[in-house]
C-alpha cells in the first residue's frame, strides 16, 4: 500500500495525495474547502462529486478541470481559478 | 468490422448496455468521464484495501458485470467526457488525458448519464463545506474513510439514510440526520415492497446501524439557513413543532431526491440513433439500470436490423423496480422550502451567485419577462452548471410570482452542445482527431 508519498502543488502549497485519488479528495483531506474565489460570493467548492455542478473546477496544469473527476498526481500544478495566472 | 456503437457512462446502465451489445457481435466503445468505471452507485475505492461496506448483493452485481465486461471485446475509454452531439450529427468527446477533442460518427449512441441530485435552495447552500449527500457519499466510497469533522445530513430521501449509516459503520455517525418528511415506514409501504425485499433489508440494516449510533433520522425537521461562523457552519434547524434551534457543524450534506441527467442531450435529427438507459431515462436505481441497459442494447440491435430476443426478465425487473421506487418515494417529501418565505439574499444560481432578490426584481417589472430574458439578462441558468442546479427553482419562482403557468425547465436550460464546458484549447490547439474506422 502506497500512501502520501507524493505531492502536487495547489496555489504553490504542496498537498499530499495517495494513488488513484482525485484532486478534490486530496484537497479535502488537507482541510482546503475553498477551491476558488468564484463569482459574487459563491466560492469554488466541492459539491456534487460527479462533475455535474462545475463548482470544483480548478486549473490543472493550465486547463480547467473538475477537481472531483481529475486524478491527483505527483507534480501537478493546480491553481484556484481567478487567483493569479492560470 | 461492424459499425461502432458508442456508450456514454460507465455506471451500471452503460456497462450493461455495452456488454450486451458486444455479446451480439457489435464493435462497442464505452466512455466514462471519471478515472474508473462504476458510476456513483458502484464507485470503486482508490485503495482496494480500504472500501466501505455496501450491501453484499449490490457489490456482487457490479463484480459480475465488470468481470464480464473485462472479458468482453468492449473498448473502454476512461476520462473521456461526452461533450454533446453537434449539429451535423457528430458525437464530441473530450479526452481529458490528452486535452484533445475526439469526434465519432457511431451507428448508434447509448446515453447512460445517470442521475443528478436535486437540492432545494436555502440561504447558505452555496457555502464551501455544504455538499450534496451523494457528493459526500462518493467521496467516502472513494477514500474508504468517513469525512472528518461534524457532519449534518438534511433534506429528504433514502440516500440520507444510506450515507448516515455508512458513516456510522465507519465509527463516525453524523451529528444529526434531518428528514423533512414526517412519515415513518408504514405497513402499506412494506406491503408494496414485498416483491423487492432487498430494499426492506437494506433499510433495516441502515436503521439498526443508526439506532446503535444514536443518530436515527429526526422526522419532520429541516434546515432553514446556513451561515459561516469561525470557519464552521452555523445551521438553523426547524423542528417538527416549528421551533428553531442552532447547530454548529463542519459540513452539511443536502439532498431532495434525484432527477434524470438529461441536460443538452436532445439528439439532432441527422445525428446517430440515440437510446437512453438507466437513471438518465427514468430514476429507478441500480438494479433497474442494469436491466435497462439490456433494453437499450436490444433497441440498438433492432435499429441495426439485427435479430433480437425478447427480454422478458429485464421488463419484469423494470416494472418491479418502478413499483418499489414509487412506494419508497411516497414516504419522502421532496418539496423543499416554500419559495415565498425565502429571503432575498438566498442564492439561486450557485455558479454566479445570482440571488432570489435579483430574480424577484426582474419579475416585478411591468412587462412580462420570458424565460429566455431571465436567462440572458438575469443570467439565471447561464452559469457553468448550465442550469442543472437552478432551472427547476427559477421556473418555480416565476410561477409563484406571477400565479401563472411556469415556463418549461427546458426553456431556461435550452438544449445544445456542449453538454458541459469544454476548454477552447480542446478545439483549437490541435485539429480534432478522427480515429480510423
Amino acid at each position: 500500500m502506497t500512501r502520501f508519498h507524493q505531492t502536487f502543488s495547489f496555489d504553490g502549497t504542496p498537498v499530499a495525495c495517495t494513488d488513484n485519488e482525485t484532486i478534490a479528495s486530496a484537497l479535502d483531506r488537507a482541510g482546503i474547502r475553498v477551491l476558488g474565489p468564484g463569482q459574487n460570493d459563491c466560492a469554488g467548492r466541492y459539491f456534487c462529486g460527479i462533475g455535474a455542478c462545475q463548482a470544483c473546477v480548478v486549473s490543472v496544469d493550465g486547463t480547467r478541470m473538475e477537481a472531483c473527476l481529475t486524478p491527483a498526481r505527483a507534480g501537478l500544478f493546480v491553481q484556484r481559478i481567478g487567483s493569479g495566472a492560470s | 468490422m461492424s459499425a461502432e456503437v458508442l456508450v456514454i457512462g460507465g455506471g451500471p446502465a452503460g456497462a450493461s448496455a455495452a456488454l450486451h451489445l458486444a455479446r451480439a457481435g457489435l464493435h462497442v466503445t464505452l466512455c466514462e468521464q471519471g478515472p474508473r468505471l462504476g458510476g456513483a452507485l458502484h464507485r470503486q475505492p482508490d485503495d482496494p484495501a480500504q472500501r466501505i461496506r455496501v450491501p453484499r448483493a449490490q457489490s456482487q452485481r457490479w463484480r459480475a458485470l465488470s468481470t464480464a465486461l473485462e472479458a468482453s471485446s468492449v473498448q473502454i475509454l476512461c476520462r473521456h467526457m461526452f461533450a454533446g452531439i453537434e449539429g451535423g450529427g457528430t458525437v464530441l468527446l473530450e479526452d481529458r488525458a490528452s486535452g484533445r477533442l475526439v469526434t465519432r460518427r457511431p451507428a448508434a449512441l447509448v446515453l447512460a448519464l445517470g442521475a443528478v441530485e436535486r437540492v432545494t435552495p436555502l440561504p447558505g447552500w452555496q457555502l464551501p463545506g455544504v455538499t450534496t449527500v451523494g457528493g459526500l457519499q462518493v467521496m467516502m466510497k472513494s477514500t474508504g474513510q468517513a469525512p472528518d469533522g461534524d457532519v449534518l445530513v438534511a433534506g429528504s430521501g433514502p440516500l440520507l439514510l444510506a450515507l448516515a449509516a455508512q458513516m456510522a459503520a465507519l465509527g463516525k455517525a453524523p451529528v444529526a440526520v434531518l428528514e423533512r418528511s414526517p412519515k415513518l415506514v408504514s405497513p402499506s409501504v412494506i406491503a408494496s415492497l414485498i416483491t423487492a425485499p432487498a430494499y426492506l433489508r437494506e433499510a433495516s440494516h441502515y436503521l439498526l446501524a443508526l439506532a446503535r449510533a444514536g443518530a436515527l433520522p429526526q422526522h419532520g425537521t429541516w434546515v432553514r439557513a446556513i451561515s459561516p461562523r469561525d470557519g464552521r457552519l452555523a445551521v438553523t434547524i426547524v423542528d417538527r413543532h416549528g421551533r428553531d434551534r442552532e447547530l454548529v457543524v463542519d459540513r452539511v450534506a443536502l439532498h431532495d431526491g434525484l432527477l434524470p441527467n438529461q441536460n443538452g442531450t436532445a439528439a439532432p435529427s441527422n445525428g446517430p440513433f440515440v437510446v437512453r438507459a438507466g437513471d438518465c431515462r427514468e430514476v429507478l436505481g441500480g438494479v433497474a439500470a442494469m436491466a435497462d441497459g439490456r433494453h437499450a442494447a436490444k433497441a440498438v440491435l433492432a435499429h441495426l436490423g439485427r435479430s433480437t430476443e425478447a427480454e422478458p426478465s429485464a421488463t419484469r425487473v423494470l416494472s418491479r423496480e418502478r413499483r418499489a421506487q414509487a412506494a419508497i418515494n411516497a414516504l419522502y417529501d421532496y418539496s423543499g422550502a416554500d419559495p415565498a418565505w425565502l429571503p432575498d439574499e438566498t442564492v439561486i444560481c450557485r455558479c454566479e451567485g445570482r440571488t432570489l432578490g435579483q430574480l424577484r426584481d426582474l419579475l416585478a417589472s411591468s412587462d412580462p419577462v420570458s424565460a429566455r430574458e431571465i436567462k440572458l439578462n438575469g443570467r439565471f441558468g447561464m452559469g457553468a452548471c448550465q442550469g442543472r442546479f437552478c432551472a427547476e427553482w427559477v421556473a418555480a419562482f416565476i410561477a409563484a410570482q406571477r400565479d401563472g403557468e411556469p415556463p418549461a425547465v427546458s426553456e431556461i436550460i435550452g438544449s445544445r452542445w456542449p453538454v458541459k464546458p469544454v476548454p477552447i484549447s480542446a478545439f483549437v490547439t490541435l485539429p480534432p482527431s478522427r480515429p480510423s474506422e
